[in-house]
């Protein structure tokens, strides 16, 4: 990372890799309140929660990027392959007829590549202003509500298929149990970078305390 | 500091009995190749006592722990070293746990629960009874003067016994319980025991059936009561919760001896759990969850079996909470479990008439349409016992047939809040609202939930909860702004 002169005497609360000189934060509030960064830097530390503005991360009900219809589809294809091979061999040990395996293999494609796309369609999510909501779910519509103050961090994470699509995933963690199971999928990596900073940030400007 | 110096006799002791059954194989192994003697065996012992003690010495002169002014700080390690720092403000729970053994050498182990990660975050074995004991206060203690709120340095009020348990509960807990962790077990059993019965009853008999499963049943409650019943002696004799200002603490066990303490500044919900027996004789437990990692996954019963007056009284003592009235979900959701359930039981009738009618098994299928009303009344239950309650300052939830539980949750303990509807739950316009905490995790402990409430229902109590969320979450802000500015002050004051 740049090593930068302007940073030089910042107090630690700032990452060494801040690339924007700023003005060191009056000695009065050193102690209390981290240096300030400009916003759209891409780095999370160092930031004053007064500073940012919710309201220009904020955004519309998104949906996913339709490639992600394909890393499904793909998926279940993987799926009702592997599962017909193993009932084609389990058939073929047992000196069962050969079809069993193919017909395995086209109903779970079939069923896997619809559900792919109702998925699709069910798919979205928005930035609110104190919470990220998600909907989604075919057989059992789902609904969830993270606000902001609990975010723990966020990850980007990118599957094999997903990479062969060019796409990404971002994972939200709360302190929570069912923590884990708030992700974003199908997003291209800017987008998934985009949003990753912008929770970031909403998660600096609720200064959520310990919820622990 | 270091750990109790009999703590490595100790050690070397659990080690080399961990290690014990390699011995007892090779002895009797040997008895057969005849190739070790009892001289070898004995060789064999004491190798492993100098092995285990020799590296339980090294452990113990590079075990090191300090308690600072806001830390705990262990370095540790015989091949590779760790150093930590513990923030004792992060710390959840203190727990002491002594064995028998332990008991009599007097040592015990002292475990260190944080929020985050699977497992105890450290854990000092062993340490001497007093220094255990000095370590919980201490830390519960500079926690005390750690919280900046409360400077003002008030005398910690002495602690007060909040509840105590008599031989009368831990016999009443034996008998309500009814574990179904024993169904395998027995079952093997009674497959042992089955061809000798089944020699002196005719199967055709229909009346045969019918007195031996009321016996059968009545057999495996009283072998689970008496069980459950030693469990619970064992496990909750001389339990003791006493309260201080800002933790409960309590003490537990026969021959194991438990104590711990739970901040109730890190209590993530409460809950009471009553199953239908408990219920009958106006019983039940009270848990407290926190975040840590305990042996019940950070749930610790702060009431193990009580009345249930009891427990609401310590719930109203903790949380200051009345719990009163609980709304239902609509006539429909019964509707809903009324045909699942039906449904449910003419698959296993359904099933039973397909094994009469295809196997040499003879029995009276039909009996399984008792099954039916069974349901009926069972879905009415489901239907009844389901409640939601949003209170001043915590939401409250109800669930559960034969086993009960109302889980109490502040509403700045939710972390993420979840509706989902299933297509069957659509159908009827029905939905659920799931709160999740930062609470224990685990099958037993499921998330408290709003189960089957109108669809515009579950849509208003999450925006319900979220706004009063919001609320609480912006008055907690704003009270730590003042304590940083009161923070401030003092530090810039003369005193420093």
């Amino acid at each position: 990372m740049t090593a930068d002169a302007g940073e030089a005497d910042s107090p630690p609360a700032a990452e060494p890799d801040d690339r924007d000189p700023e003005p060191a934060p009056g000695p009065a509030t050193e102690d209390l309140e981290p240096a300030v960064t400009e916003a759209g830097d891409g780095d999370s530390a160092g930031i004053d929660p007064e500073e940012i503005d919710v309201a220009s991360l904020t955004g519309p009900v998104r949906s996913l990027d339709p490639r992600v219809r394909l890393v499904w589809i793909a998926q279940s294809l993987l799926t009702a392959v592997v599962l017909g091979a193993v009932v084609s061999v389990g058939s073929a040990l047992t000196f069962g007829p050969a079809w069993p395996g193919g017909v395995v293999t086209a109903v779970l494609a079939t069923a896997g590549s619809v559900h792919a796309l109702l998925r699709y369609r069910r798919w979205s999510y928005q930035v609110q202003a104190d919470s990220l909501v998600l909907e989604r779910g075919v057989f059992t519509e789902v609904t969830t509500v993270v606000p902001y103050v609990r975010i723990q961090h966020v990850d980007a994470s990118r599957g094999p298929v997903e990479r062969l699509a060019g796409l990404a995933t971002t994972v939200v963690y709360t302190a929570g149990t069912r923590g884990a199971d708030v992700s974003v999928p199908g997003l291209t990596p800017e987008d998934a970078e985009g949003l990753q900073r912008r929770l970031k940030r909403l998660a600096i400007a609720a200064e959520g305390d310990d919820a622990v | 500091m270091r750990l109790h110096p009999l703590s490595v006799v100790y050690r070397t002791g659990a080690a080399v009995s961990r290690l014990a059954w390699i011995l007892v194989f090779l002895t009797v192994g040997s008895s057969q190749v005849g190739g070790l003697g009892p001289l070898r065996v004995v060789g064999l012992v004491v190798a492993a006592l100098v092995l285990a003690g020799g590296y339980q010495l090294l452990y113990y002169r590079r075990f090191d722990y300090e308690l600072t002014g806001d830390s705990l700080d262990i370095r540790s390690g015989v091949l590779s070293r760790r150093d930590r720092e513990i923030p004792l403000d992060r710390v959840q729970n203190v727990d002491i746990s002594s064995t028998a053994v332990g008991r009599v050498l007097g040592i015990a182990a002292v475990g260190i629960e944080t929020a985050g990660g699977s497992d105890t975050e450290a854990s000092l074995r062993y340490v001497g009874n007093q220094e255990a004991e000095r370590l919980q206060d201490e830390i519960s203690r500079l926690k005390r003067g750690v919280d900046p709120g409360e400077e003002a340095a008030e005398p910690a009020e002495p602690a007060r016994e909040a509840f105590a348990i008599g031989l009368k509960e831990l016999l009443l807990l034996g008998a309500v319980s009814v574990d179904l962790r024993l169904v395998p077990v027995l079952s093997v059993l009674l497959s042992v025991a089955a061809p000798s019965l089944a020699t002196q009853l005719d199967p055709r008999m229909v009346g045969s059936s019918l007195v031996v499963a009321p016996l059968l049943l009545v057999a495996f409650y009283l072998v689970s009561a008496a069980l459950s019943g030693a469990f619970a002696i064992a496990n909750y004799y001389g339990f003791r919760l006493t309260q201080a200002s800002d933790e409960l603490r309590y003490e537990r066990g026969l021959l194991q001896r438990y104590s711990g303490t739970i901040p109730l500044a890190k209590v993530q919900s409460l809950t009471i759990r009553a199953n239908v027996l408990a219920r009958a004789i106006g019983y039940a437990s009270l848990a407290v969850e926190t975040a840590g990692y305990g042996e019940e996954g950070g749930s610790q019963s702060a009431i193990p079996f009580a009345t249930r007056e009891k427990a609401l009284e310590l719930v109203r003592e903790i949380e200051g909470v009345e719990l009163d009235e609980f709304e239902r979900p609509p006539k429909r959701a019964r509707s809903r479990y009324a045909v699942r359930y039906t449904a449910l039981a003419l698959v296993v009738a359904g099933g039973a008439a397909a094994v009469e009618r295809f196997t040499e098994l003879q029995f009276p299928w039909w009996v399984g349409l008792a099954l039916v009303p069974a349901a009926l009344v069972y879905a009415h239950y489901a239907w009844k016992l389901r409640g939601v309650a949003l209170l001043e300052d915590h939401v409250v939830t109800r669930n559960g047939v034969f086993v009960q539980t109302v889980q109490v949750v502040p509403y700045y303990r939710v972390q993420t809040l979840s509706t989902s509807a299933t297509w069957f739950a659509r159908r009827r316009d029905l939905a659920t609202l799931v709160i999740d905490t930062a609470g224990s995790s685990g099958l037993r402990d499921s998330n408290p939930r709003a189960v089957d409430f109108g669809t515009d229902r579950v849509r208003e109590l999450r925006a319900e909860i979220e706004s009063r969320f919001e609320e609480r979450i912006t008055e907690r802000r704003a009270e730590r702004r003042r304590e940083r500015v009161a923070a401030l002050a003092r530090s810039a004051g003369p005193a420093d």
